[in-house]
């Protein structure tokens, strides 16, 4: 089932709680929805606000007043260990996405101590601050840490530098190892609280608050401030929006405000609008969500539900309210636990169906912190990393295999895959023939089992047919061999009578044209013999005579010229 | 649930009517209907109600019957079939079946030593494997059931695979057994739940497994060796109450160890430059090594693996402890156990400190060694460091935030190789796989010399994802010109015949970097993570270009969305960032997030100037190193700079012009004019604009005197141009500005008046106007010629 809880814890104070289950209880896990009821609680634990921290795992509280953390384990719902410092600590916060794997600590001598849970490694910054640490913060990168002080700064660690065995070649020689990268410096007064947006990327920023009215949002990792809003009264705790829409602060009269970063409505983002960087916001002091009642007190600490809509706050007077984030107002009262409530976590949903692939690993103990002596006592092992550091972890779930994975289909499915249904069945068909004789079906034993000498007539069949369509083939290339040559021969054939034609029809004309030749020399003999017949009947003699004489000059004429034509 | 009835009784008539050969054949189909009357099945029998009670019991009786004497079946079918169906009703029936399953396991059992064929038997081991799983949350059924027969089933499927001598603890395995793979693996899904049945096993098991991890030739296949590394790590969750994570530790410790002195021998061609910094362990690898045999080892080592000879034998005995040990971190364990992360960053360092060597140095060879020798190592070298950063990734993956303290070590380490051996693409892509895990977790606290030395592997991840086509161009068109005629039989005559080879040559080096996918596929997805992860700010420029060029010829939707949400930032000065929105809007205009970066519903981060303007200060630092430390250096940087400040501070030069007489704005606007030229045309503006002012402003009486008066003031408005313009830049800076800028200065006197005496003759104009003028028109030109120079 879908529950959401939270982790309150309590500043030990004269008062006795009314009810049995309460008595000696610092710290409880409260169930917020769907019904708000107390689900567990941790004994003997005292803390100032922000010196709470929750791990997947664990839960660190830091006791006001001592220089001990507490670390509770949720596994088995009791206190683990006693953790003793030098230092008082005065803030607190986790590192590590889902394990928690680095507890960061800020001292009252304004250093940090960070403390590797899993390997016991613990490493201690300078004093970079000259007052107590009041806050701490770790971004969701993992990477930076912002500490703010009471000496009106923040300062901005490098996680990876502050941890690593080998320093990275940067040129920081001039500055003291386990130094900060960047300091904020623009608040005038001691810094209370600092939230820290949720983005992985570049452009998250972060929400300080101070006692000097303002809260500022800032770039953490440029310095650069984005805005600043000036507060009606000193803000105490500070929470964001999940999605870093706005803000929510608490006062010390127990009034609650939101800080909207998006009020006006432009196309720039607020926040990274150069215009607006330079002139605070006066965010008025009428718009405040006032407590129930006036003896609320101070509300030490600020959570959001998981939808956002929900804002808890932990008051001076022991109760925790809920207040309507839509409307603006308070809403009801969650709990009451007698003692100050100074730190609500808010834990993630618990029942959502994609949760349990989430954490690959858990840690059932702390190993308590011992001073890292390979730093700073032997320099000529500075880089390297000491052979006896360990790792202690329980791993939980084997990587999952790559590629496909026919045992865990088979496995874990309702009933084989088809693949190896399939399989066995072609075994089967395969290797249950000779056991069970009787009853093997026909029809696959005649593909299977063929004898050599049916093997052997159907090889010299195919031999047999092979050579017949050699023969035929052979028979058909000559064939068409033949007809090829016949058909050019035909074609010479035509070629020729082709030409033959041309020759006879050549002839053909050339004695029409002989024909017209003779006729027309027929003519003409015709006409000089009448003429000549008539000059001689003319002249008086017998034309008669003279034809006949011309006949016989022209017979050898004609002769002559029959000779030559058909010479020609 | 009448239908569900139907289906069930359909069931029980084909399976009774139906002759047992045949029901192989429908057996899957009946599985199927088994699995969907699984609502009817699991219903307790108490719970049912009405008429139809009796008959729902009877038809479940009559299947569970029916299963029951098929299973112990005379035919090879009847008992297949059975295993089917029983896999099937059991996961239908959940508690209602499991409670009355014994003879289903008997018979399965049965099976595994009857000469049935090997499907029969895998799904047996299979089918059993999921009962002993399926009980196991119900402590009366494993009381019943798991604890008297799991014993039985370890032995039978032992005696699959292997074969027991008779007074001898451990077992020999049967060469080319088909059931290795699933008897392994089902022992890997029960060994954690039954840890103490199978405790008494464990000696038979660990010889099986050291036969098979232990193999010198390749007669296992890769995933039956990878299953029994996990087998042989998850041997520890048998030990006794309380020891597992000793147990485990001791295995871890003893795997290095084993490392170690493989190592030792396989690297004996090399005098090795490391130390451990674990005392025992120096101790422990002191002794001498015999350089007259062949490399190997003679008796068993640290984990009981078997004497290796030859050096590819040791090359593989070493890949297959380094994947065992990066198995070992990703390997549920039994309890908390403590990781020895600082011995296995140590052997990293061993291991990854031996490199081929470049041309100028590396490794020293050992010369009592062969050549031969020494050359096949360090062929072999790639694949042993590509196995280390296999390791070393399991490592970071498992430590996640807690890796922290130790990325940087191995950030060094994987440089180190990298430098060395990047022609190598097996190194190239574990290079890029081990560098994505490490910066997803010390991405954003990076330095800016972190950064810098992660340049040359983000310019080859850009290589091996788009080969560079100017490069392959540039070869053709030298070979085509310079050696055509000496060789023309070496030149590929193809790229002649059809001009289409050479348009179609870009899509062929694409597709020749297809031939490596898994390359491809890690430099690919390095990209997206370096500019989500690093401080955009510290890649060069260049750098930047190059992978959103590269991003860009991809087209990856995943590394254009890497770009455009991690701009460059915009410097000062330098105008607004061309980013490459435009190319995903293009490439994928429908999908919806594409849609949710273009047309917001919540206000827009724009990457205007304001949000980069933050310049990193190391960049200001540097510069004044440069000033301070060389003066010739720092006049060379200069005019760079100023150029591009004077770009956009143009107007405050004008003021400072203008505060002199009125009489000079006219030549002023000139000047403006000109230098906004230049600044646009980034040439030295053409002699006729010197000689067009300097009449005007020029008298030929007072030569010698006007000269000095220039060389004079010709700084002084230089110097504070130079302080109004950079802002940030300091006070000493400015002083050595003016140095700087001096020896140009008395250039422009003897420039200037060399021209004054060509053009005496022209009327001069009042003194004071030139003298605020002069400097500021002649000095810019002629300072660029110098530079030019």
């Amino acid at each position: 089932m879908l529950s959401e809880c939270f982790i309150a814890s309590t500043l030990a104070s004269a008062k006795t709680p009314a009810s049995a289950s309460l008595r000696d209880v610092g710290i409880c896990l409260h169930e917020l929805q769907p019904s708000a009821t107390l689900r567990s609680t941790f004994k003997k634990s005292s803390t100032t606000p922000n010196c709470l921290a929750v791990s997947a795992s664990h839960i660190f509280a830091a006791q006001s007043e001592k220089a001990t953390v507490h670390v509770y384990s949720r596994e088995k719902g009791n206190q683990e260990a006693t953790v003793p410092f030098h230092e008082r600590i005065r803030s607190i916060a986790v590192a590590g996405r889902n394990n928690g794997d680095i507890v960061v600590l800020g001292t009252e001598g304004g250093r940090l101590i960070l403390w590797e849970v899993c390997t016991g490694r613990q490493i201690v910054t300078t004093a970079s601050h000259l007052r107590p640490v009041a806050a701490v913060a770790v971004d969701p990168t993992s990477n930076f840490i912002l500490s703010g002080s009471s000496d009106a700064t923040i300062h901005v660690w490098s996680l990876v530098d502050l941890l690593s065995f080998t320093k990275s070649p940067v040129g920081r020689e001039s500055q003291p190892q386990n130094s900060p990268i960047r300091t904020f410096s623009n608040h005038r007064a001691a810094v209370t609280a600092i939230a820290l947006g949720h983005s992985t990327g570049r452009y998250n920023i972060a929400v300080s608050a101070a006692q000097d009215n303002t809260a500022i949002v800032w770039d953490y990792r440029t310095g650069h401030v984005l805005r600043n809003f000036l507060l009606p009264a000193n803000a105490v705790s500070l929470t964001l929006d999940p999605v870093d829409r706005a803000c929510y602060v608490g006062y010390e009269d127990g009034s609650l405000q939101s800080v909207d970063f998006y009020k006006d409505q432009s196309v720039q983002h607020p926040l990274h609008d150069p215009s607006l960087q330079t002139t605070p916001a006066q965010i008025p002091a009428e718009d405040r969500w006032l407590p129930p009642s006036a003896d609320s007190g101070v509300a030490h600490t600020l959570t959001l539900s998981h939808d956002g809509m929900v804002l808890l706050s932990g008051h001076e007077n022991g109760k925790v309210y809920s207040w309507n984030v839509g409307r603006r107002k308070y809403a009801s009262t969650v709990a009451d636990f007698t003692h100050p409530v100074t730190n609500i976590i808010m834990e993630p949903l618990s029942g959502l169906y994609q949760q349990a692939a989430s954490s690959k690993r858990v840690l059932h103990t702390v190993i308590k912190p011992r001073f890292d002596h390979s730093i700073s006592e032997k320099p000529q092992f500075a880089g390297t990393i000491p052979a006896d550091y360990e790792f202690n972890t329980h791993i939980l779930a084997a990587e999952t295999f790559s590629g496909s994975d026919w045992f865990m289909e088979a496995f874990s499915n309702a009933s084989f895959p088809t693949s190896m249904l399939e399989q066995g069945l072609a075994e089967l068909a395969t290797m249950g023939q000779p056991t069970s004789a009787a009853a093997a079906t026909p029809s696959m034993s005649v593909a299977m089992d063929i004898d050599n000498p049916a093997k052997d007539s159907q090889i010299a069949d195919l031999e047999s047919e092979i050579a017949t369509l050699k023969q035929k083939v052979s028979v058909s290339q000559t064939a068409r061999q033949a007809t090829t040559e016949e058909v050019t021969k035909l074609r010479s054939d035509l070629a020729n009578l082709h030409d033959y034609i041309n020759e006879l029809q050549e002839k053909q004309e050339q004695t029409q044209r002989e024909k017209i030749r003779r006729e027309a020399r027929k003519e003409e003999r015709a006409a000089l013999r009448r003429e000549a017949w008539f000059a001689a009947e003319k002249k008086g003699r017998n034309g008669d005579a003279v034809l006949r004489q011309l006949e016989l000059e022209e017979g050898s004429e004609t002769s002559g010229t029959d000779d030559q034509s058909s010479d020609e | 649930m009448a239908h569900l009835l139907i289906s069930l009784r359909a069931v029980n008539h084909r399976l009774t009517s139906l002759p047992v050969q045949q029901l192989p054949a429908i057996a899957a189909s009946l599985a199927g209907s088994i699995s969907g009357c699984g609502e009817l099945l699991s219903t307790p029998q108490s719970q049912k109600s009405g008429k139809t009670d009796s008959d729902h019991s009877v038809q479940v009786h009559k299947l569970v019957t029916r299963i029951t004497s098929l299973i112990q079946d005379r035919t090879l079918e009847g008992r297949w079939a059975a295993v089917v169906l029983i896999k099937a009703l059991v996961e239908a029936g959940q508690w209602e079946i499991l409670r009355g399953i014994e003879p289903f396991v008997r018979g399965l059992m049965s099976i595994l030593n009857k000469p049935d064929p090997t499907s029969t038997k895998t799904m047996a081991v299979i089918t059993l494997t999921r009962l002993f799983h399926l009980t196991y949350q119900y402590p009366t059924l494993v009381r019943e059931i798991t604890t008297p027969s799991l014993p039985g089933f370890i032995t039978s499927t032992l005696n699959l695979i292997s074969v027991k001598p008779a007074s001898d603890p451990t077992r020999r395995l049967k060469p080319n057994s088909p059931f290795l793979e699933v008897v392994l693996r089902a022992y890997l899904e029960l060994i954690a739940r039954h840890p103490t049945i199978f405790r008494p096993f464990t000696a038979q098991i660990h010889s099986v497994l050291q036969a098979i991890v232990g193999s010198n030739s390749a007669l296992y296949s890769q995933p039956v060796v990878d299953i029994s590394e996990q087998l042989f790590i998850a041997l520890h969750h048998c030990a006794p109450k309380n020891t597992g994570g000793e147990e485990w530790k001791n295995a871890c410790r003893m795997t290095i160890t084993s490392i170690h002195a493989t190592a030792d021998h396989v690297l004996r061609a090399v005098v090795e430059q490391w130390e451990s910094a674990d005392p025992s362990l120096r101790q422990q690898l002191g002794h001498a090594i015999d350089y007259g045999r062949e490399v190997g080892t003679h008796g068993t080592d640290a984990l009981g693996l078997a004497e290796w000879q030859g050096l590819d034998t040791g090359v593989d005995r070493l890949l297959v402890l380094l994947r065992m040990l990066s198995t070992f971190l990703k390997t549920a364990t039994a309890t908390t156990v403590s990781i020895p992360v600082g011995s296995i960053l140590d052997l990293t360092a061993r291991l990854m400190s031996v490199t081929i060597p470049s041309d100028g140095g590396g490794v020293q060879a050992n010369s009592s060694i062969s050549r031969t020798e020494r050359e096949h190592l360090l062929a072999e070298l790639p694949c042993i460091h590509a196995a280390c950063m296999r390791l070393l990734r399991t490592l970071v993956n498992t430590l996640e935030t807690a890796a922290l303290p130790i990325a940087q070590t191995i950030l060094e380490q994987t440089l180190w190789v990298f430098r060395a051996e990047k022609f190598n693409k097996k190194i190239r892509s574990s290079v890029y796989d081990l560098i994505h895990v490490l910066i997803s977790h010390i991405g954003p606290s990076m330095t800016k010399k972190n950064v810098s030395s992660l340049t040359d592997i983000i310019r080859t991840s850009c290589t091996d994802i788009l080969p560079q086509d100017t490069e392959t161009s540039i070869r053709d068109s030298s070979d085509v010109k310079g050696k055509s005629k000496a060789n023309s039989n070496a030149i590929n005559a193809d790229s002649f015949l059809s001009p289409n080879l050479k348009q179609g040559r870009q899509s062929a080096s694409v597709a020749s970097s297809t031939k490596f996918p898994k390359l491809a596929r890690a430099a690919s997805t390095l990209l997206p993570a370096i500019l989500t992860n690093l401080p955009t700010e510290y890649l060069a420029p260049p750098l930047r270009a190059e992978i959103d060029r590269t991003i860009i010829m991809t087209s990856s939707k995943e590394a254009m969305y890497a770009s455009v949400l991690n701009p460059f930032p915009a410097a000062r000065g330098r105008g607004a960032n061309i980013g490459i929105v435009p190319f995903l809007a293009r490439s994928y205009a429908s999908e919806i997030d594409v849609e949710a970066l273009i047309r917001p519903r919540m206000p827009v981060l724009m990457t205007t100037n304001a949000i980069g303007q933050y310049v990193p200060a190391d960049d200001d630092e540097e510069q004044e190193e440069e000033v301070t430390v060389d003066p010739v250096s720092a006049s060379q940087t200069l005019p760079e700079t100023t150029r591009f400040l004077q770009q956009s501070t143009t107007p405050n030069l004008q003021d400072l012009v203008d505060s002199g007489s009125g009489a000079a704005k006219k030549a002023t606007t000139t000047t403006t004019t000109s230098l906004n030229k230049r600044t646009y045309t980034e040439e030295p503006p053409p002699q006729p604009t010197l000689s067009s002012i300097t009449p005007e402003t020029n008298s030929g009486e007072v030569h010698v005197k006007k000269a000095r008066v220039e060389s004079a003031v010709s700084t002084a408005p230089v110097i504070s141009t130079t302080t109004v313009q950079a802002n940030s830049v300091k006070d000493d800076t400015s002083m050595l500005d003016a140095g700087a800028w001096s020896s140009p200065g008395t250039v422009v006197v003897e420039q200037s008046s060399t021209i004054t005496h060509v053009q005496a003759a022209q009327p001069s104009m009042e003194e004071d106007d030139s003298d605020d003028e002069m400097p500021t028109l002649n000095i810019e030109p002629d300072t660029d010629e110098e530079y030019d120079e």
